[in-house]
């Protein structure tokens, strides 16, 4: 079974500490126009430290 | 090395692999991003085999991120954790033999600096505990001593990860590994301060907690490296799989670390490489 990051999108700010904790690259990408992070599941192996740094819990990791 | 490497025959475009035509795109050669831009540009590192929650493999991240001229620098690595993401990153690197990164390094460095005499090119060793501190610290401390222009980072993970958990001189007293059962019986080696007597000009130990400061730190120590002397960098990146915490506990431990003074955060700078940097930084410019 694989796990990956989700974004709750109302939740996010965008304050990008998700992107500077994530040990894996280019799993977060920031868009500029919405100010949101956006995870691409197929790179992420759902540690959690994203979840662990984010101040709104708007990441959660569940099933693909 | 030419930006026109990362440029593409139009006619291959639609054969070329998805990465190496997005890293062409925004990849970050020329641009001068940092870290504070990371999640808008392809980054240098590619997906890695490192385990989920590795902290060095988010300190490689980092460093990747944190060059101030990624075009014109060459990674020396060794064996080790460390290894197994250099394969990934587009960037020219060595992987040298055990140990033997800063003695290759220097040679490179020099060589370097016959072929490109009007140009700064980076040579920087990312390495982990075991070749830095154990098995290549004759080689790493020559370096200094001879006042090699180079850059030496230590990704400090406190054992052998990769070959099932050995103690290594940078492990703390006590620690329990799998393969030291009974607990270290010696004190960890204080590298700083060694760096510092053997004639490094900037020496700083960092963890990836304060990515800012992470970057500032590379940095320094990559300017300081082109006109002044040795540098070296001390990251902590603690290790899930062999000190046994959960994966998203990662930045938590390192920030434990540092905050009961166990992993102390320290930069030294000599007044050369002091006056060197307020010229640099003074101005605004980071390259």
């Amino acid at each position: 079974m694989y796990v990956t990051a989700k974004v709750d999108e109302p939740k996010c700010i965008g304050c990008k500490l998700c992107i500077f904790a994530c040990p894996d690259p280019n799993v977060f990408t920031f868009v500029k126009d919405k100010k949101k992070v956006v995870v691409n599941p197929a790179r992420c192996k759902g540690c959690g430290l994203c979840v662990s740094v984010c101040p709104k819990d708007a990441l959660v990791i569940g099933n693909v | 090395m030419s930006k026109a490497m990362f440029k593409m025959t139009t006619a291959f475009a639609d054969v070329m692999p998805a990465e190496y035509v997005e890293l062409v795109q925004s990849g970050p050669f020329g641009q001068g991003y940092g870290v504070a831009d990371l999640g808008s540009f392809k980054e240098l590192i590619e997906e890695h085999p490192l385990c989920a929650g590795c902290g060095l493999a988010l300190a490689v991240r980092l460093i990747m991120a944190s060059l101030p001229t990624p075009e014109d620098t060459v990674v020396v690595g060794s064996t080790g954790c460390s290894s197994l993401a250099f394969p990934q990153i587009a960037l020219q690197n060595i992987h040298s033999l055990f140990g033997n990164q800063n003695a290759v390094a220097s040679g490179l460095k020099r060589a370097l600096k016959l072929r490109f005499p009007d140009k700064h090119k980076d040579v920087l060793v990312v390495a982990g505990d075991g070749a830095t501190a154990d098995i290549g610290l004759d080689m790493v401390m020559h370096s200094w001593s001879r006042g090699e222009k180079l850059a030496t980072i230590m990704l400090d993970n406190e054992a052998y990860a990769n070959t099932g958990g050995q103690e290594s001189g940078m492990s703390p007293e006590g620690c329990v590994l799998y393969m030291a059962p009974t607990g270290k019986k010696f004190k960890k080696i204080a590298l700083p301060e060694i760096a510092r007597e053997s004639g490094c000009a900037y020496v700083a130990s960092v963890t990836p907690v304060q990515p800012r400061k992470l970057e500032k730190a590379v940095r320094r120590a990559i300017l300081v490296a082109r006109e002044v002397g040795p540098t070296y960098v001390q990251i902590f990146v603690p290790c899930p799989t062999n000190f046994k915490f959960k994966p998203q506990e990662t930045l938590a431990k390192a920030k434990q670390r540092e905050k009961d003074q166990t992993y102390p955060l320290r930069e030294f700078i000599t007044p050369e490489a002091q006056a060197y940097l307020a010229a640099l930084e003074g101005g605004g410019k980071h390259d």
